[in-house]
C-alpha cells in the first residue's frame, strides 16, 4: 500500500495530498460553479445554466421534500455546495494517481518508513479528498454543529425535549443516536471512496489484464461517487430538518 | 491509523467553509436570483394571458351583444321599410286611381257639354234652316203660326233620335 506524504511544518503533521486533493477539489468545484453562472440570462439559459438550474432543482426538491418550503431557502447553498464539492471530490482520485518511489530518507520519508517497506517507499500524490477520513469527518463536523446550532436556535424547546423522549430513561439511546450520526456520515463517504480507490489500486497491480475490469470499475465509481454525494447531502438535510423544524404534525401530538 | 492528522480535518473545514461562502456569493447568489427572477416573470406572463383571456371574452361577450344588437335594429328596419313600402304603394295606388277617376269624370263631362253643345248649335241651325226651307218652299202656303208649329213638332223628332 502507498504510504502518504507528511510535511512537518512548525510541529504540524501536514499530508500534502490531501491538502493538493482538497484545494484541487475547492478550485475545481468553484469553476465549475462560476463557469455555470457567467452569462446568466432569464429566458435564454445556456447548457451549462440549465444543468446548474437542473441540480439546484435536484437539490431543491430533495431539501423540501425533508423540509417545508419556506424553510428550504438558507439550507439550498448549503447543499448544493455539498454535493457539489463531494461529487468533485469523489471523482477527483479516479482518472489518475501520481506516485513517486524513494529509496532514501528525505522531508517526507522517514527511516522508519523505509524499514516497514523494506527500503522502497511509494509516495501518494493525489486521491480522492473524501478518500481521506479527516476531509469526511471535517464535512460530517461542520453538519454536526450546524444541525445542532440550528436546532438550538430555531426550535430549542422542541430539540431539548426531543433526547428526552419517549422516555426521560431513553437519553443515553438518544445520545448514541446524535454521535451516530454525523459518525457514520463520515465513515460511509470515507469507506465508499477509499475502498473504490484501493480497489484501483489493486486492479493496477494486475496490469494490462485488468483494462476491462478497471473500466468497470471507474464507470462503478462514478456512479458511486453520484450516489455517496447525494446521499451525504440528503443525509444532511434530513438531519438539519428534522433538528431545526418542529412540523405542523408534531404540534398535533 | 497512522494517517489521521487533525490538520487535514482543520484544513477541509476550512476550505469548505471559504468555498461555501464563496459559491454563496459569487455562484448561487446570481443562480438563485436569476431562478427567482424567471420564476417571477412565468408567473408574471401566465397572470397577463389570464388577464388577456378574460378580456377576450369579455370582448367576445360585447362584440356577440353588439351583432345580436345590430342584427334587430336591421330586421327593425326592413319591416318598417316594408310596412313603408306597402303603405306608400298603396298611397301611389290610390292616388292614381283618384286620378284616372277624375279624369274619366272630366272627360265625360266634356263629352256631355259638348254634345249638348253640338245638338244646340244643331238645333238652332236646323230651325233655322228649316224654317228657310219651309218658307222658301210653301212660301206663303202656310202661316206662320202653324208653320212653327210643325217645325217644332220635328225638332222633337230630332231630339229623341238623337
Amino acid at each position: 500500500m502507498h504510504e502518504f506524504p507528511v510535511l512537518e511544518v512548525a510541529g504540524l503533521h501536514i499530508d500534502v495530498s490531501a491538502f493538493i486533493a482538497i484545494t484541487v477539489s475547492a478550485i475545481i468545484t468553484f469553476v465549475l460553479a462560476r463557469l455555470a453562472v457567467r452569462k446568466l440570462s432569464v429566458d435564454n439559459p445556456s447548457k451549462l445554466q440549465n444543468f446548474m438550474e437542473w441540480v439546484v432543482e435536484f437539490v431543491h426538491s430533495t431539501i423540501a421534500s425533508t423540509m417545508p418550503m419556506k424553510r428550504v431557502r438558507p439550507f439550498l447553498a448549503l447543499g448544493m455546495t455539498l454535493i457539489m464539492f463531494i461529487f468533485v471530490s469523489n471523482l477527483l482520485g479516479l482518472p489518475f494517481g501520481i506516485v513517486t518511489e524513494h529509496h532514501h530518507t528525505s522531508s517526507f520519508v522517514t527511516q522508519e518508513m523505509l524499514d516497514k517497506h523494506h527500503g522502497e517507499v511509494e509516495l501518494a500524490w493525489w486521491k480522492s479528498p473524501t478518500a481521506d477520513l479527516n476531509v469526511t469527518g471535517g464535512l460530517a463536523l461542520i453538519v454536526f454543529i450546524l444541525v445542532h446550532f440550528l436546532g438550538l436556535k430555531m426550535n430549542r424547546k422542541h430539540y431539548i425535549k426531543h433526547y428526552f423522549q419517549p422516555f426521560w430513561f431513553f437519553f443515553p439511546l438518544n445520545l448514541i443516536e446524535t454521535i451516530a450520526k454525523p459518525v457514520t456520515l463520515a465513515l460511509r463517504l470515507y469507506a465508499n471512496i477509499f475502498a473504490g480507490e484501493v480497489l484501483i489500486a489493486t486492479i493496477l497491480m494486475l496490469g494490462v489484464v485488468g483494462t476491462p475490469f478497471m473500466i468497470v470499475w471507474q464507470g462503478f465509481s462514478i456512479f458511486v461517487g453520484a450516489i455517496q454525494a447525494f446521499l451525504f447531502t440528503i443525509l444532511t438535510m434530513v438531519y438539519i430538518s428534522q433538528a431545526a423544524i418542529h412540523d405542523e404534525e408534531e404540534h398535533a401530538h | 491509523m497512522d494517517n489521521l492528522h487533525w490538520e487535514s480535518f482543520v484544513y477541509a473545514i476550512v476550505a469548505f467553509l471559504i468555498l461555501y461562502l464563496l459559491l454563496n456569493k459569487y455562484a448561487f447568489g446570481p443562480l438563485f436570483g436569476i431562478m427567482e427572477k424567471r420564476r417571477l416573470l412565468v408567473k408574471e406572463q401566465m397572470d397577463n394571458a389570464e388577464k388577456n383571456r378574460q378580456e377576450s371574452e369579455k370582448f367576445l361577450e360585447e362584440q356577440k351583444q353588439a351583432l345580436q344588437q345590430a342584427r334587430k335594429e336591421a330586421y327593425e328596419i326592413i319591416e318598417q321599410a316594408k310596412t313603408t313600402g306597402s303603405k306608400q304603394a298603396d298611397e301611389i295606388v290610390q292616388a292614381a286611381r283618384g286620378e284616372a277617376n277624375r279624369l274619366k269624370d272630366e272627360a265625360v263631362r266634356e263629352i256631355e257639354s259638348e254634345k249638348n253643345k253640338a245638338v244646340a248649335s244643331v238645333k238652332a241651325q236646323v230651325s233655322g234652316l228649316s224654317v228657310l226651307i219651309a218658307s222658301k218652299i210653301i212660301e206663303k202656303q202656310v202661316d206662320e203660326k202653324t208653320q212653327s208649329e210643325l217645325v217644332d213638332k220635328y225638332l222633337q223628332e230630332v231630339g229623341t233620335k238623337s
